[in-house]
């Protein structure tokens, strides 16, 4: 584990981040767009690979982790880059889709599920609903121009640089084991990964333990959980509820689905 | 291919996260804007999920599910917002309220 390999990953990230700068919604034509997109893809392949190559030890076939993470990246990277609102939204339920893959090959299904339900199901059903109530052109003028594009990807790329340099360098973090699953782990034995899908008397599988630690331990945690929804309600109930002046006169102040007039941004 | 470790997901989580970032800052439109955020959310959620692994404790795992329930609560919020937003100036530029800035 040399710092070569943290020097490799900074100019991956740099690539992804040239890539993503043209692939941001800018006046310039589809093809830099185009250009920009297969840019970000090339680096999260290569980063991919250069993940790939630095745990060279065991022998396990393990496709699926590298398949769904370029998956999630890009999509992500989709719906950041791209000008309609509601392909975001469906982009981000791949998004969605990859980290709950992601998080079954962790053996978390219920958070997977959960996942799955609740943001796919219920909060990118809300964001649709809102996108066509408040926006009925799909790319509107605010949408094609993207705002200080390149300080942005700058901040985003400093801050990936920053976490993964430190992962992808052991040195720097005290104990190159830190980062490595603990060895009593059930899925790391060879061939036992199997034992630890089917729920057996004393291992009854990810569901049951997680029901009974949020029953047990985190029991006081859940109950607030609850009255966080039941306040969260409550608000979003009262802010809407509000009346505009010139609506409780009768008229509406602003026409639905006209569009806002240019700003010049900074 | 070799085996997926703890630092692999935490990669992964962080890229996310920065995706998000640069998403939540560069774009205009304030919903795209509120999607960013969730982006970050699913970052955060797989560094939690892989430092739970670890550990080899259900932890990391409750505290996505907490985390769970706040994005839920905070999409809401957020687009109840966006609405009374929207009826007062009719777009979703978050430019339309430059005013408030400086």
């Amino acid at each position: 584990m040399s710092p070569i390999v943290a020097y490799l990953l900074y100019g991956l990230f740099a690539v992804g981040a040239a890539g993503l700068y043209l692939a941001l919604p800018q006046p310039h034509p589809a093809s830099t767009r185009v250009a920009g997109l297969l840019l970000g893809l090339g680096a999260i392949v290569g980063g991919l690979i250069l993940l790939g190559a630095r745990a060279m030890d065991s022998g396990s076939t393990n496709v699926f982790f590298y398949i769904f993470a370029a998956i999630a990246i890009f999509t992500a990277a989709r719906v950041v880059t791209h000008p309609k609102p509601v392909y975001s939204a469906v982009y981000f339920v791949a998004v969605v889709v990859a980290v709950a893959a992601l998080l079954v090959l962790q053996h978390a299904e219920f958070l997977a599920v959960a996942v799955i339900i609740i943001y796919a199901g219920a909060i990118l059903v809300t964001y649709v609903f809102v996108i066509m109530m408040a926006q009925q052109t799909g790319s509107a003028q605010y949408d094609t121009r993207a705002r200080e594009p390149f300080v942005a990807v700058l901040v985003g790329f400093a801050s990936m640089a920053a976490v993964a340099g430190r992962i992808a360098d052991p040195n720097a973090m005290g104990t190159v084991a830190a980062c490595e699953p603990k060895a009593t782990m059930p899925a790391n034995v060879a061939g036992d990964a199997a034992s630890e899908d089917t729920p057996t008397q004393d291992d009854p599988g990810n569901t049951v333990r997680m029901g009974r630690s949020l029953l047990g331990p985190y029991v006081i945690a859940l109950e607030v959980a609850g009255v966080l929804l039941l306040v969260a309600m409550i608000g979003a109930i009262a802010l809407v509820k509000k009346k505009l002046p010139a609506e409780a006169r009768g008229e509406s102040p602003v026409v639905i689905g006209q569009v806002g007039k240019e700003v010049k941004p900074f | 291919m070799p085996e997926p470790v703890t630092s692999h997901y935490i990669v992964i989580g962080a890229a996310l996260f920065a995706l998000g970032l640069v998403g939540f800052m560069a774009r205009r439109n304030l919903i795209v804007m509120f999607l960013s955020t969730e982006v970050m959310f699913q970052g955060v959620v797989v560094n939690l999920v892989a430092f739970a692994r670890m550990h080899n404790h259900l932890e990391g795992q409750a505290f996505a599910l907490f985390l769970l329930v706040v994005a839920a609560v905070e999409a809401a919020l957020a687009l109840g917002l966006v609405v009374l937003l929207h009826r007062r100036k009719g777009t979703l530029d978050s430019e339309a309220w430059a005013a408030m800035r400086g």
